[in-house]
């Protein structure tokens, strides 16, 4: 049965080669969208991954830091210090705001830096100073070569320039952005911040759960809310994921569509193409069964070609994405590929709906008749 | 013509399958340019109807969404010397709402009601009277089933919803407001303003009055026109890519369905062809046949694609009020260019097949 199914489907290549290719695009839609979401999660949480702290505190019910604000007074870091088990805090500041250089901007996360840094640091320093000075910045390699500035080149920050002390890798972001540190001297400067920090980010002692110094901070101190690492970037990526699901839905419903439409046309072409065989079949005994089976069959291996073509294609996207400047990053998950595997099964099925009624509807005589 | 319509026709069920391919392709076209477009008019919809025709921005800030804006003290004071008719400051952020376990995005805009810079169309309640109340978007509160009078946690407090905004949402975040007072308590900004909205005198026009402005130290001048044109650029930079390759990827689809019927049509007569062939008929004429076929084929799905998406997006907008899905004219006709790019190039599958006919074959099965 598989066999008559495969000779049927390999004996004319152009067909098979358009029906593979058209699955392949229309699954090709679904892996590509996810692949963006998931990229996007993975950037969106790079800073947070990096950032060496066991805890993050932050103003009461802000739980993320993209697209979010958060201000705690800073007395809130003594505070916070005070708690048992707690090894270390580093104050925090932090905003949205962009890099210029001549007349280029680079969205940026502007991240303002004490003097001493256990966690939020640059995490791969590639050139220059690993923390910012007074009126020094580090930024983003990428940013600093597609702008063609470097080490001791000035770049304006929240409107006022700084000399460039660092580059860090690793440190691109959703949307086309980086990170910038700055010092937190000139970050308060500028931002004429009143007493205030964006978060808090701790670092707990030695065989210390995370999750119970986090408990302990949001108990001892009030309107503050206390997350572990994972916690947060947790809600980081539930960001994204409650931004993109409903368009996410919708492109996958016609990415869906599509596949049905190709594969039915492609498997109802191949079996009009071998109506007098089939009908011979029938005339000589072949149960209908028999023949569904064949058609199910030529619809599982197309479809099967087609997931692998669009998961290679994928594969291929992802790894020349990165090179090619843009302001997104792919990433296939395994979730996506159990996602689009199933689909691609559902395509196969219902596309044999049709030739399975053809065949069913197949008067064996006819092929006698010439017809 | 005839001949080409008349072997297109003559399976029906494959005739109404490829003109169903072409349709879902050139839909899936229509409605990722149509989801743009929508997303760079909710963008704009603050700006759009807002008071002035001038911004004023922290230096270095050149958008309305991308950045957090901190405008120097004294900024309002020192643009009003300028000879500015109207001023009105607002102070806005990002912030992330948590309704119903979902984390939803929205714009929080602090203005004075008695200046303006608030909601511009109110579908039910009034604006805020204190810092404790807060206008939110119209369809934002109807799928999370919030209702007036109803008590909402923003960050760490508690305000009333006294009143629902119309034109204010959009699928990536939505407009709230509440008074510049209660803004500056959330953000612990006090006395902080992010934007100033200028209107000019009628004495002066946006040029003369952007030359003036230019005089305020620290401050960022800019037209409201580029404020908005920066803002689209900002997130069209992020989201033309994926669309841009998903468009690529339906236009294939397309254009393989065509090519697929096209040649499975051609294939079944190759006989027919071959005796024209040896009756005389030129490749060209049997070429224009086949393109013919691809046209018709292209050009019906076409035309169903965009009666489909007309649907398809009213569907949508009912299901996902959020989502504005913006079908131009110029996006039609650029969707029936790429049905005909469809056509010529799936032409290419059969021409091939008819290009290596042999008449004489036909006589020798």
């Amino acid at each position: 049965m598989i066999r008559l199914g495969l000779r049927n489907l390999f004996q004319n290549k152009t067909r098979l080669i358009i029906s593979v290719g058209g699955v392949a695009l229309a699954l090709l839609l679904i892996l590509v969208l996810d692949a963006v979401v998931t990229g996007v999660q993975t950037q969106v949480t790079s800073f947070i991954d990096n950032s060496n702290a066991d805890i993050i505190v932050s103003q009461e019910n802000v739980r993320n830091l993209h697209m979010a604000y958060s201000a705690i007074p800073a007395s809130f870091e003594t505070r916070v210090r005070n708690v048992a088990g707690v090894a270390s805090v580093t104050p925090i500041h932090y905003l949205t705001n962009l890099i210029e250089i001549g007349d280029v901007s680079n969205l940026a996360y502007v991240i303002g830096l004490p003097r001493e840094v256990d966690a939020g640091g640059p995490w791969r320093i590639v050139a220059g100073n690993p923390l910012p000075a007074d009126g020094e910045a580090i930024i983003d390699r990428g940013v600093a070569v597609n702008s063609g500035v470097g080490i001791g080149d000035t770049v304006k920050i929240l409107g006022e320039e700084f000399k460039i002390a660092g580059l860090s890798d690793g440190t691109t972001t959703i949307s086309g952005g980086s990170v910038a540190f700055i010092a937190e001297k000139d970050f308060v400067r500028t931002r004429k911040d009143t007493g205030s920090v964006s978060f808090l980010f701790v670092r707990v002692k030695s065989n210390t759960s995370s999750a119970v110094v986090a408990a302990q901070i949001e108990k001892q101190v009030d309107k503050a809310t206390a997350q572990t690492r994972d916690q947060f970037a947790e809600r980081e990526r539930q960001v994204v994921n409650d931004m993109s699901t409903d368009i996410v839905t919708i492109m996958n419903l016609v990415g869906f569509l599509i596949g049905i439409a190709v594969m039915a046309l492609t498997v109802y072409t191949a079996t009009l193409a071998r109506r007098a065989e089939y009908g011979v079949l029938k005339a000589v005994g072949a149960r209908n069964l028999h023949l569904y089976g064949v058609v199910l069959a030529q619809a599982f291996v197309s479809v099967v070609l087609g997931f692998g073509v669009g998961l290679g294609i994928t594969l291929l996207l992802v790894a020349l994405v990165p090179q090619m400047d843009l302001p997104i990053a792919l990433e296939v998950s395994g979730a996506s590929l159990v996602k689009v595997a199933s689909v691609s099964l559902v395509i196969a099925a219902l596309s044999a709906l049709l030739p399975i009624k053809q065949i069913a509807g197949l008067d064996p005589a006819r092929v006698f008749r010439g017809k | 013509m005839s001949l080409a319509l008349r072997n297109l026709v003559q399976d029906k069920t494959r005739f109404a399958l490829s003109v169903g391919g072409v349709a879902l392709a050139v839909m899936l076209t229509l409605l990722l340019n149509g989801f743009l477009a929508g997303m760079y008019a909710q963008i704009t919809a603050y700006l759009e109807n807002a008071p002035g025709s001038i911004v004023i921005a922290q230096d270095g800030v050149n958008n309305l969404l991308g950045a957090t804006s901190l405008l120097p003290a004294g900024a309002a004071v020192a643009v009003k010397s300028e000879g500015a008719e109207n001023v009105v400051p607002i102070l806005s952020q990002f912030i992330i709402l948590e309704l119903h376990e979902k984390k939803q995005p929205a714009y929080l805009i602090g203005f004075d009601p008695k200046i303006g810079g608030g909601p511009w169309r109110m579908a039910a309640g009034r604006e805020p009277r204190n810092e404790r109340e807060v206008v939110f978007d119209r369809i934002l509160a109807q799928r999370h089933n919030i209702t007036l009078g109803e008590t909402f946690e923003i960050m760490d407090r508690d305000f009333t919803v006294v009143g629902l905004s119309d034109g204010t949402s959009s699928w990536m975040t939505s407009f709230i407001f509440v008074r510049k007072v209660a803004a500056e308590n959330l953000l612990r900004a006090p006395d902080a303003s992010s934007f100033l909205l200028v209107t000019p005198p009628a004495r002066f026009d946006d040029a003369a009055m952007l030359a003036r402005l230019r005089n305020v130290a620290r401050v960022q001048v800019l037209p409201k026109q580029q404020v908005m044109a920066n803002d689209k650029q900002l997130f069209g930079k992020f989201f033309s890519a994926p669309i841009q390759l998903m468009v690529a990827i339906a236009f294939l689809v397309g254009t393989l369905i065509v090519g697929l019927v096209i040649y499975t049509a051609t294939v079944e007569r190759q006989r027919e062809y071959g005796v024209l062939k040896a009756i005389g008929a030129k490749n060209g004429v049997l070429y224009r046949v086949v393109a013919t076929q691809a046209v018709i084929a292209a050009g019906a799905g076409s035309l169903i694609g965009i009666a489909a998406t007309y649907g398809a997006a009213r569907l949508i907008m009912s299901v996902y009020p959020q989502f504005l899905v913006v079908v131009e004219p110029r996006a039609m006709f650029q969707s029936l260019v790429i049905g005909l790019g469809m056509a010529l190039l799936a032409a290419l599958f059969p021409a091939r097949v008819i290009a290596r006919l042999a008449p004489a074959e036909v006589f020798r099965k």
